[in-house]
């Protein structure tokens, strides 16, 4: 085979191979960024951690970096609303990355009972910047417990053996009193009606 | 030599990516086609669908329609909230044309979400057909790895069923991805 003629067969295995790639675009392309980027972590421990808090108790207060900017403390709230803290496990991970998304379209059930929702999630602060502009805009205050590593989740007793936090959410009423509990299996979400309903309860 | 690689390369590296793709769809083409569902209880729903038991469960045969759209989505994917008014759209698109009103029917189901879950996406987005949950996640165990929203485009002759048609991600248009669905059923 002559050199001008090897030229011509690899132009035309390129040009192939552009063509094929050409075709097989809008089968892999529908832009779903969120949900591709996800890190696949499989089925772990329901639990495996020990609260350090009971219903009944003053919530531990904490400052910590907002996504935002800035620092959030829970005693920003005392007084005047409830609080809702939503730990989750991870950032990228299947469930959390469509946790918050809910929490995200339910503000005005949030406002008509008189509650703020604090996302809380072991990771830094420029990881939980990608993760939450992936979700959209959320109307709700992200916090990194990056540093000290899990010192908000451990003081809570719901810091996991490896690093990461519970799925957990703690609800707090004005006087800054834990009224509600729930460790939830790391592998599933919590139903929204649960949230609901311990929101009602506290104003009856 | 030339031609031949022009035509056998293309060839070699789409004809699996299709047979893979066909075979997915088959996978989950069975799963729809056998879905059960709970008698919605409310009597419009009831009404639009055409099913004339009152309680109980029943399968997508019973849908009083030539052409089902079933859209898959869930109360927690962003990509669904945001789609939401498109998919309202779609319904609309149905509901104006005469030809089409009885024949095509669009219902939702929400992947793993609870009843709770589902009305209250109904209610925010104004969804104006119906919407069914999946409360025990039976239906998103059985589609793994789909993604949100999904469409599938079914054929019924009220004893078989035929899907014809699945799309995965958010459709643009809802009178474009209309067109294609009734293009793909051979009805237009």
């Amino acid at each position: 085979m002559t050199g001008e003629r090897m030229k011509k067969n690899c132009r035309s295995i390129l040009i192939a191979f552009g063509t094929a790639a050409l075709f097989c675009m809008p089968v892999t392309a529908p832009a779903q960024d969120l949900k591709q980027s996800i890190y696949q972590v499989g089925t772990l421990k329901p639990v495996d951690s020990v609260l350090k808090v009971r219903v009944g108790e003053r919530a531990p207060d904490f400052t910590l970096r907002a996504v935002s900017g800035g620092t959030v403390s829970l005693k920003d709230y005392a007084g005047k609303k409830n609080v809702m803290i939503s730990f989750v496990p991870a950032a990228w991970t299947p469930v959390c990355s469509d946790q918050w998304p809910g929490y995200n379209i339910v503000q005005e059930e949030f406002e008509r009972l008189n509650t703020v929702l604090i996302g809380i999630s072991v990771d830094n602060v420029p990881t939980l910047h990608a993760w939450t502009r992936a979700m959209g805009s959320l109307w709700f205050p992200v916090l990194s417990d990056f540093w000290p590593h899990g010192k908000v989740a451990d003081t809570y007793g719901v810091l996991r053996s490896d690093g990461t936090s519970e799925r957990a959410i703690f609800i707090i009423d004005t006087q800054g009193i834990i009224r509600s509990i729930d460790v939830h299996d790391i592998n599933a979400r919590p139903p929204l009606e649960d949230i609901i309903g311990e929101l009602e309860k506290l104003n009856k | 030599m030339n031609r031949l690689v022009l035509g056998i390369i293309p060839l070699m590296l789409i004809v699996p990516l299709i047979l893979w793709a066909s075979g997915e769809n088959q996978q989950y083409y069975k799963v729809i086609g056998q879905l059960r569902l709970a008698v919605p209880t409310d009597a419009g729903d009831q009404s639009y669908l055409g099913i004339r038991q009152k309680s109980g469960q029943f399968g997508l045969v019973d849908v009083d329609a030539e052409i089902i759209i079933v859209e898959i989505f869930s109360m927690y994917c962003p990509h669904c909230q945001r789609h939401a008014p498109e998919a309202n759209k779609l319904y609309q698109e149905i509901m104006a044309d005469r030809s089409l009103a009885k024949k095509v029917k669009v219902l939702g189901i929400g992947v793993g979400n609870s009843p709770f879950e589902v009305k209250f996406f109904r209610k925010k987005y104004s969804v104006p057909f119906p919407l069914f949950d999946d409360a025990n996640s039976a239906v998103l165990n059985s589609l793994t790895g789909i993604q949100t929203p999904t469409y599938f485009g079914l054929k019924n002759d009220g004893r078989t069923l035929t899907p014809f048609f699945m799309q995965q991600g958010p459709y643009d248009d809802a009178k474009v991805f209309l067109q294609t669905v009734l293009r793909k059923a051979g009805a237009r």
